[in-house]
This record gives structure tokens, sequence and C-alpha cells, in this order.
């Protein structure tokens, strides 16, 4: 069974390929890290995969669904952390019911459940009663991480869910990411932190213009001479009892 | 105070307000006998007024005052942004040049509703407009532009009619209309306006799970499962109606729009779908009171109501946003 089947999908951008015939399955039980320079085009190939821009060529699983049954297969966690009004964190969170017929004041026992679990997941239970814009950036990251949490859909797409946090919460997002495909369920994330995406990611797929360049499991995917020509950088690398180790030591 | 508490308090000052917009009036009418009359168990003279000119002065103060509040939270919701107000969109200034039209050529004496209908004439072409660019190639920048550019306009289009107006009684008379009066309104004001209002009330309540699914951007509220689209044209569309409606049987009333939503919703929590039905009772009641107002501070001039408004609007909104400014800073 497959979560996201990504077929040769291309996606023009001012007439070149931002998305170059990309091509991906992804199952349960996996947290891929879509790991690339900026501009590598991972963004792109979240949105393009969801169905929020139009495909040049190819086809995406997710975007051939209609928009409540995609609303239920897949959660989104967009780069840019919006949260336009001064919602409570508790309805902040609810909103992440709205594709299950839930919401902010209606809330069946099982969606109240939902909200629960993922106010506990991101540790925020003791802030749902606060008003989420006058938290700090790395509360808010993770309150809005909550409401894709909440939407309990099989696949999460996160992009850039752990810019701006502190090491324990980073280390939390991606335990509780974890702890998601072992559920049954799959996560794919985009990464910035190689040394988090080789320890925390059951596979890593990495992107250069806009093309998937490798895909495997860490050991496979950051070879010094990929380092070298995809990241333009060296980088120590060490397998030890704690897991891999993969630290970005200079421009190359 | 509970959200339900909230809406019952609202309901109760429209309640309140409405009735004392009924008991005050330059015949000085008794209470008691007022009451009687609106009933027809008075004088014919009594129930002429109550029921003829009082009756639906209050009835529209309340329509018109419910359909800003509305019009201008679902346009807050839809651009997330608390400066957005109804009058973005262009329609209330093409609603208002149809006014001067018909004021100008002479049309509004032809018969009682003409002045009306023919404002609702250029909303609709307004609204028309928006709704094209509103739709699957527009976006909400485009929208918001168009409303500007449009607005311009019919604003325009308005200082020409008065420019080259060879007749400055009609000249005046369209000044006067542009400042928004429930004035000399009779039931078949509300009756012409009254389908336009449900249906853009209807359009709005329909678009407010979306509206909330909205707070966290568009593109999680697209994966979310809200059609951006349909969104975009429930609110405009519902909101044209709304204000097309309002502005031709009131005129222009500014500031409505744009401050009530901001007094109701943190009373809310802030949720667009809690605000909306809040600022639809938040327009009513502050309508009802400025005309009371209108009545009560020069009962022997015709003072304007969109005046009155903004008059006590925009100090009342200056001191929101120093006062917002203050708990930020």
């Amino acid at each position: 069974m497959t979560l996201l089947a990504l077929d040769q999908l291309t996606v023009m951008r001012g007439g070149s390929a931002a998305v170059a015939s990309a091509s991906l399955a992804v199952g349960p039980g996996e947290v891929v890290g879509l790991i690339g320079p900026n501009g590598a085009g991972k963004t792109t190939l979240l949105r393009a995969a969801l169905g929020l821009l139009p495909v040049a060529a190819g086809r995406s699983s997710l975007a051939a669904l209609p928009a409540a049954a995609r609303a239920r297969a897949v959660a989104f966690l967009p780069q840019g952390r919006t949260i336009a009004w001064p919602v409570t964190v508790a309805d902040l969170v609810a909103l992440g019911r709205l594709p299950h017929g839930g919401g902010p004041g209606r809330l069946a026992a099982g969606d109240r459940a939902a909200v629960g679990r993922a106010l506990a997941a991101t540790g925020l239970a003791g802030l749902a009663g606060r008003i989420a814009t006058e938290l700090s950036g790395g509360e808010q990251a993770r309150a809005l991480m909550a409401r894709a949490l909440a939407q309990e859909a099989p696949l999460l797409l996160a992009d850039e869910p752990v810019a701006g946090l502190d090491p324990a919460a980073q280390l939390a997002a991606l335990a509780t990411f974890g702890g998601l495909a072992r559920a049954g369920r799959a996560v794919v994330v985009t990464l910035h932190d190689l040394g988090l995406a080789a320890r925390a990611c059951t596979r890593l797929v990495m992107m250069q213009a806009g093309r998937i360049v490798a895909d495997g499991t860490a050991a496979e995917v950051l070879t010094d001479a990929r380092l070298a020509a995809v990241f333009g950088i060296r980088a120590f690398r060490a397998t030890t009892a704690a897991g891999p180790i993969v630290q970005p030591l200079e421009v190359v | 105070m509970s959200y339900p508490a909230i809406l019952l308090a609202l309901a109760l000052a429209v309640a309140a307000l409405f009735a004392a917009s009924l008991m005050v009036g330059p015949a000085g009418l008794p209470a008691s006998a007022s009451l009687r009359a609106l009933f027809g168990a008075e004088g014919r003279a009594l129930v002429l007024v109550m029921q003829e000119i009082r009756l639906p002065r209050a009835l529209l103060a309340a329509a018109v005052g419910a359909a800003l509040g509305l019009a201008g939270a679902a346009m807050q919701g839809l651009l997330r942004n608390p400066l957005a107000e109804p009058g973005l969109l262009g329609v209330s200034a093409a609603a208002a040049l149809g006014a001067v039209v018909a004021l100008q050529t002479g049309l509004a004496a032809a018969f009682a509703l003409a002045l009306p209908v023919a404002a609702l004439a250029g909303a609709g072409l307004a609204a028309g407009l928006m709704l094209a660019v509103a739709g699957p190639r527009g976006g909400t920048l485009a929208l918001i532009l168009a409303g500007i550019a449009l607005s311009a306009l019919a604003g325009a289009a308005t200082a020409l009619v008065l420019n080259l107006s060879p007749n400055p009684f009609a000249a005046a008379e369209i000044v006067f209309w542009t400042m928004g009066s429930l004035r000399d309104r009779a039931m078949s004001h509300l009756w012409l306006a009254l389908p336009f209002l449900a249906l853009g009330a209807a359009m709005l309540l329909t678009a407010r799970r979306g509206l909330d699914a909205l707070t966290l951007g568009e593109e999680a509220a697209a994966t979310m499962g809200t059609g951006l689209v349909r969104l975009r044209i429930l609110v405009v569309g519902g909101t044209a109606a709304l204000v097309g409606a309002a502005t031709a049987v009131a005129g222009a009333i500014g500031f409505v729009g744009l401050v009530v939503p901001h007094l109701v919703r943190p009373l809310c929590g802030g949720l667009p779908s809690r605000s909306l039905p809040a600022a639809a009772l938040g327009g009513a009641a502050m309508l009802l009171a400025a005309d009371l107002a209108t009545r009560l501070l020069a009962p022997e001039r015709d003072l304007k109501l969109g005046v009155v408004t903004a008059l006590i609007g925009a100090p009342f909104f200056l001191h929101l946003i120093l006062r917002t400014a203050r708990a930020e800073a």
C-alpha cells in the first residue's frame, strides 16, 4: 500500500523546471527526509504533490483526489507559519478537525480525543487556553504542528517544521514523527539539519536543481561525493553506538 | 462571558435600541400609545406615524447595520486583514453612482423606488466584475486592487456628474444622499432590499468554516478541503449583495463594517465563524444607536447617518488602535 505516489512529476516555473520528472513512493511506517540545498525544489515538490500547483507533466496520487478526500488522506504543515487571528491554542488545533466535520466549538468525542493527543504530543496541553498569536515563535510552530497532527491523516507532509525550534523541541518533533510511522502512518519532512535527518528518518530523498538525485538510507544517500556535489560541503560522518553522526565542517 | 452569552447580550442590546428607536421621534408620542398604535389599536394618525414612519426606519437601521457588520467581518476574514472593510470591493461606490445618476437624470422622481433600484443596478454591475476577478484565475491581491480601481472609477464618475450638473438643487440632493440616511424610508424600501440581504447573509454564513480554515493561510486551508475559489465567490458575492442593498436604501454609511468586527472579535475568541453572527448583531446595534443619535442630537436638523457613524466611529477606532499599540509596546 502506498500513501503517496509521484510519477514523473514536472513543475515548470519561469521557463525552467522547478521539479523535473520526480518519481517517489511513500508507504506506511516511513519517515522520509527530503533534503537538498535552497532552491532545490523541495517545497515545490510538496506543493505539487498536494495539487496546490499546476503540474506540467506526470501525476501525483494525492492531487488526483477530490479535495475532501485528500484532506483525510494527507495533512500539510506549510513552511510559512500563519495564524491570522488571535485564537486560543485549543481552537487553533481544533481547526485540524475540519476535514472530519469537526472544528472549533463543535468537537465530537473523537475530535476532542484527537485534539488532546495532538496537544500532548507537542507538549502544549498546558498552553491550550492561551492566545496563540501571543506565544513565542517556537511555541506557535508547535501549535501549528499540533493542528496538522490533529488532522490524523495517514500521511503528513511537513515543510521545515523544526526551523527555529530549540534542540529539545526539534528532537521531540522528530520523535513524534517516528511515533506516527511506528503506528502505521508516514511522514515526509523537509529538513536542513543533515545530522537530524540522518538520525531521525528511515529514508532520505536528496534533491538538486529540481531532480531527485538520491533515494535510500542515510548511509546510502549521504556520501562524501554527494555532499560535495549537491551541498558543496565536506562533513564529518561516523557510525557510533548512539547512531549515525553527520556534522558539516566546511564549504568545498 | 461564554460565546452564547455574548450573542444573547448583543441581541438584547439590539432589542432595547430597536424599542427606543420606535419610541423616539418628533411627534413626541407617549410610549404606551406608541406601542398600541404599532399594532393598530390607536387613532389613525398615530397608527400612520408608527407603522409607516418609525417601524420601517427602525427595521432598516437594524437590517442595514447587520448587513454592514456581517460583510465587514467576512471581508476581514477572507483577506485576513483587520483593515479590510466592505467598501473595499467598490460595490458601495458603484451603488452610489447608480443612485447619483438616478437623481441627476430625474429618474429618481419618476417612481417611488427608482433611486434604490438604480443603485442596485450599479451594485450589480460592480458585483459581476468583482466576481469575475474572484474566480479561478484571480487571487486575493487581484481582488483588492480591482476593488480599489473600481472604487476610484465610480468615485470619479460620481464627481463628474456633480461637476457637470447644470442643476444646483440636484447637486445638493446628490451630496446629501451620499451622506447616508434612513429618514423618510418606507416599508417598500425594506421589501426591495430584503431578498438581497437574505441572499448575502446566507452566502456569508455558508462561508464561515472556510474562513476559519483560512486562519492558517491559503495553502493550509486548501489542504484541509476548503475550495478557495468557491470561498472567494461566496464572500465576494455575499458581501456585494449585502453592501449593494444596504447602500441602495440607506446611502453610503462608513465605519460600521470596519469598526464592529474589531469590537466583537476579542469577545468571541478571534475565529471568523464566531465573529460573523456577533458582528451582524453588533452592526445592528451600532446603526440603531447612531440613527437614534441623529434624532436626539439635532431633532430640528436633518443630521445625516453616515456623518454620525464616522464622527463617532473614527475617534473610537483611533482610541482602539492606540490602546492596542500600547498593549503591544
